[in-house]
């Protein structure tokens, strides 16, 4: 399969111009070689595109992506700093969760480089392999794989200093939450449920998610840290569990807090009966999976969790670090979206994001 | 003697005490399941929820226990159990009428057309007595498709019914990833999934009596026609010589196996293997006369759903979907049966 | 009364048989016989009313009891279970058999002699016990003609005096109508007044006992040389057909 690939590759690059070659070795291992810059980029998975627009700074580059990543931008602020991200094509796949590529559509965009998921099955990869594609393999799951994507993106598109700003911003306010955090006793720690579906059934972040790589470095601990990546629970077992606060997924655009205090089922839940319950906040993407916004998802967890201790001053760090990740500023009203105040405004403590 | 007599007469000799056995272990299973789940109440708290729906006890527990225990598990116990019978009796009638211990609501398709018409209506429409309408019609229909295709000549060979079975299965499946793919992955998908994957999760009174009304009403009818399914499960020519209208009679088994397995899958997708073993299993302790068979399979069924609901909800922290533990049980029965069948046939139970 | 009228069945291209005519009046004893494969069971399926004829018509007088030639059975039913199943057409929609039924089933068995069966699972008797039971069945819908296929077809020469015995004895006590099928020429002579004999497509011949089964007629339908012999034992004189096997 390889061998096949990289005679591909080989055949492609022997009439492409001759720039400076860039080589990549993606988390699957697989090494890949590019003319020159990629041009033309195509991403499959979902949150791959915000954050290559992020990267590269625009969408220029970007000439297909996922159906509901454009879903994630229409409507949202990203579309307001790149409105024409809305005409790049998105019919590459099946529709819904899909990630089969529809080959045919993806070679008439002319790509030099596909992302792809490489922790699904190879069922998505091949077919873009054999079509003669440059194909570079991403997964999801930890803060590690997020960094490689920043690393990968801004080595095909020349934005290596700008991936590596973004990496570093990682680092100091990983950095700044864990000092903040780590002293944090573990009865301090407030209990905390992230709920990746809840309208349809009750599916829960376990210990294997990054949502509890975030809960945890926020300064709380996951109730449902026994379970491995996402499961679904009994509402019992959430009662069970009792959690502090309550984390609702950005996918599931209908729900809000409202619809977890009016379930009779889980009123005797600490969470609701305190007003603790938050809709995951909705930037350039979605702030609850990987994302290059995640250190905003950082400090605004923990202010969540520890209302009382943390204060980093939202408005501001979000206007800074939208002024370095996509060269725009926001307004105080953007930040209301962003941080879903219409979800979120009456819930316990959701004044101390008031500060714009 | 009195008919009741009769049969009375008649059962005690076959099995002594089967009726007292049977409920007596339905009421601990229920009292039991009452008593186990993630949240930790005590059996004392739980016999004095209980106790209070009759008595005037001041609570002695702490009023999260008591919704645990009425609003959470109650429906969901009683839901698994309304379940559990109605396949079993599902089952009991179609392998009657079939005259075939190997069928059941699975495999002669009306669990999957009525996954189908439970998907379709949600696509459609938001109501809920349109889902549970249209996962019977085209429960029904799929029942329909798998009988004609499986009959030759006037009779039904189990071979012919299986094979019909998946072909149909297969095609309904089909139009079920048809409406998943048609769907809105927003809204509607994920609620079409959810319906599909199926789960005692969502248990609440109002479901009780959306699955328990089709499941006593099919069940009844079933009941009643206990006699005439014995009739036919001697097969279609010996039941029509015997004076009975055979399609009639089977169309009237049917229609009460679609609407009891539209409800069931309606209320927890499609859950496989209990209208296949339970039936066979009950045989075994009453005979094949289906005036005993019946009411007898349906607390089996009810008895095994419930305690096999209490794996799922209460053994670890995540929800084990209840199909799997049925499957992981079931199959390894059916695949006894069907060595036996090979070896022995049916008539030497 | 049985009426057949014309009476013609084809499978595919083939004629199985055509133009069969007769009538067996009330309270008469017919008996059909023929090689394997001329039509007899459907025949007498077609006058049942479980195979429709492509051409002729049957008329049957009153209800009908019919003894199948296969008797397997996919449950283990217990026999009374069995017997009272006869009672299908006394018993309405969504009921159940009455005590009433129950009685006549009981009683029935006892007639049979074999009211010891009554608790035992069918599946577990004996093909003689099993036959005797589909008859008890038959009875028990208090039929008023009797059809059976081949009764004592695959039962040993106890079995064969048994069931011959009891349809002599209950044929005459009930006033029955009777038709079966058979492969024992001696059975139709010894209970049969009326004999179908069924030679080809179309050739049959419908005539009393004593006319149809000579020699020569058994000769020319089963193919091979059939003698009749006068029997005595212990004073009772009886006639025996029987296949010489050269």
């Amino acid at each position: 399969m390889k061998s096949v690939f990289m005679a591909a590759v080989g055949a492609f690059a022997a009439f492409a111009a001759s720039a400076e070659p860039i080589t990549i070795v993606d988390q699957r291992d697989r090494t890949v070689t590019l003319d020159g810059e990629a041009e033309r980029v195509v991403t499959i998975p979902i949150p791959a595109a915000s954050m290559f627009i992020a990267v590269d700074g625009g969408t220029d580059r970007l000439v297909g992506m996922h159906q509901l990543s454009k879903t994630a931008i229409k409507g949202r602020i990203l579309q307001r700093f790149y409105p024409d991200a809305l005409a790049i094509p998105s019919n590459i796949t099946g529709k819904g969760f899909s990630f089969v590529p529809n080959v045919e559509e993806l070679l008439a965009l002319e790509p030099d480089l596909v992302f792809q998921w490489g922790h699904l099955n190879d069922d998505i990869i091949d077919p873009l392999v054999n079509a003669g594609l440059n194909v570079a393999l991403i997964k999801i799951g930890t803060e590690e794989f997020t960094r490689k994507w920043l690393t990968i993106m801004g080595a095909v598109t020349g934005k290596s200093e700008k991936a590596q700003a973004m990496i570093d911003w990682r680092d100091a306010v990983m950095a700044e939450v864990r000092a903040a955090t780590a002293d944090i006793a573990d009865d301090e720690r407030p209990r905390t449920l992230y709920f990746m579906n809840y309208l349809s059934k009750l599916r829960v972040a376990g210990g294997r998610s990054y949502n509890n790589f975030y809960i945890d470095l926020a300064g709380g601990k996951n109730v449902a840290a026994e379970l491995g990546m996402f499961a679904e629970v009994g509402v019992e077992q959430i009662i069970a569990w009792d959690p502090e606060v309550i984390l609702l997924n950005g996918f599931e655009a209908k729900l809000s807090p409202q619809d977890v205090y009016d379930n009779e089922l889980l009123a005797d839940v600490s969470a609701v009966k305190n007003r603790r319950v938050y809709k995951m906040p909705l930037g350039g993407y979605r702030w609850d999976p990987p994302n290059q916004e995640s250190p905003l998802t950082w400090l605004w967890l923990s202010m969540i969790l520890h209302p009382d201790k943390f204060d980093w001053g939202m408005s501001e760090r979000i206007d800074r670090n939208y002024q370095f990740i996509y060269g725009q500023g926001v307004t105080a009203e953007d930040i209301q979206n962003i941080l879903r105040f219409d979800m979120n405004a009456d819930a316990a403590n959701y004044d101390i994001f008031n500060d714009g | 003697m009195s008919l009741a007599n009769e049969a009375t007469a008649r059962v005690t000799r076959r099995l002594p005490g089967l009726w007292t056995i049977l409920f007596v272990a339905l009421g601990l299973t229920i009292l039991v399941s009452l008593g186990i789940g993630r949240f930790g109440v005590p059996v004392d708290h739980v016999a004095g929820i209980l106790a209070a729906q009759i008595l005037p006890i001041e609570p002695f527990w702490k009023p999260v226990e008591e919704r645990v225990v009425e609003l959470i598990r109650m429906p969901r116990i009683i839901i698994a159990g309304l379940a559990g019978a109605g396949l079993a009796v599902a089952g009991s009638a179609l392998q009657g009428v079939f005259r075939n211990p190997l069928v059941g609501p699975q495999i002669i398709g009306v669990s999957s057309g009525a996954a189908f018409g439970g998907a379709f209506a949600i696509l459609v429409s938001e109501s809920q007595i349109l889902l549970i309408g249209a996962a019977f019609g085209f429960g029904m229909l799929a029942m329909v498709v798998v009988y004609t295709i499986s009959r030759q000549q006037g009779r039904a060979s189990i071979l012919m019914l299986v094979l019909a079975g998946i072909v149909t299965s297969a095609f309904f499946s089909a139009l079920v990833s048809v409406t998943k793919f048609v769907a809105d992955p927003d809204d509607k998908l994920p609620a079409i999934v959810f319906w599909l994957m199926g789960s005692f999760a969502s248990a609440s009174y109002e479901k009780v009596w959306l699955i328990g009304i089709p499941v006593v009403i099919g069940s009844i009818l079933v009941y009643l026609m206990r006699f005439q399914i014995n009739v036919l499960s001697l097969g279609d020519e010996e039941a029509q010589s015997l004076g009975l209208k055979v399609e009639r009679t089977r169309w009237i088994v049917l229609i009460a196996v679609a609407l009891i397995s539209a409800a069931v899958v309606a209320a927890a997708g499609i859950v496989g293997w209990v209208g296949l073993v339970i039936p066979h299993f009950a045989r075994m302790l009453t005979g094949p006369d289906h005036k005993v068979l019946i009411p007898a399979a349906a607390l089996i069924g009810a008895i095994y759903l419930i305690h096999v609901d209490n794996v799922a909800r209460a053994s670890i922290a995540a929800e084990i979907p209840v199909g799997i533990i049925t499957a992981l049980l079931g199959a390894p029965v059916f695949a006894y049966l069907l060595r036996r069948a090979a070896n022995k046939g049916w008539s030497s139970e | 009364m049985i009426r057949v009228e014309g009476a013609a069945f084809r499978y595919r291209e083939d004629w199985v048989f055509r133009d069969v005519s007769f009538e067996l009046a009330r309270g008469r004893f017919g008996a059909i016989l023929g090689p394997n494969g001329r039509g007899k069971t459907t025949l007498l399926k077609s006058i049942v009313g479980l195979l429709r004829l492509n051409e002729g018509s049957t008329k049957v007088d009153g209800r009908i009891g019919y003894v199948a030639q296969r008797n397997d059975m996919a449950f283990a039913y217990r026999v009374l279970d069995i017997v009272v199943m006869g009672r299908a057409t006394h018993v309405g929609l969504f009921r159940t058999p009455s005590s009433e039924d129950y009685r006549i089933a009981r009683s029935t068995l006892d007639r049979l002699g074999i009211s010891e069966f009554t608790e035992r699972i069918y599946t577990q008797l004996s093909g003689g016990e099993r036959q005797l039971v589909m008859i008890a069945r038959a009875l028990a819908s208090e039929c008023d003609v009797l059809i059976l296929d081949e009764p004592t077809s695959a039962l040993d020469f106890s079995n064969q005096a048994l069931i011959v015995e009891i349809l002599d004895r209950i044929t005459a006590e009930d006033g029955l109508t009777v038709l079966m099928t058979t492969h024992v020429p001696q059975h139709a002579q010894r209970l049969a007044d009326t004999v179908l004999m069924m030679h080809g497509p179309d050739h049959h011949d419908w005539g009393p006992a004593a006319e149809i089964l000579t020699e020569e007629k058994l000769e020319a339908l089963y193919g091979v040389p059939v003698k009749s012999l006068e029997l005595e034992h212990e004073g009772t004189k009886s006639q025996a057909l029987v296949p010489l096997f050269l």
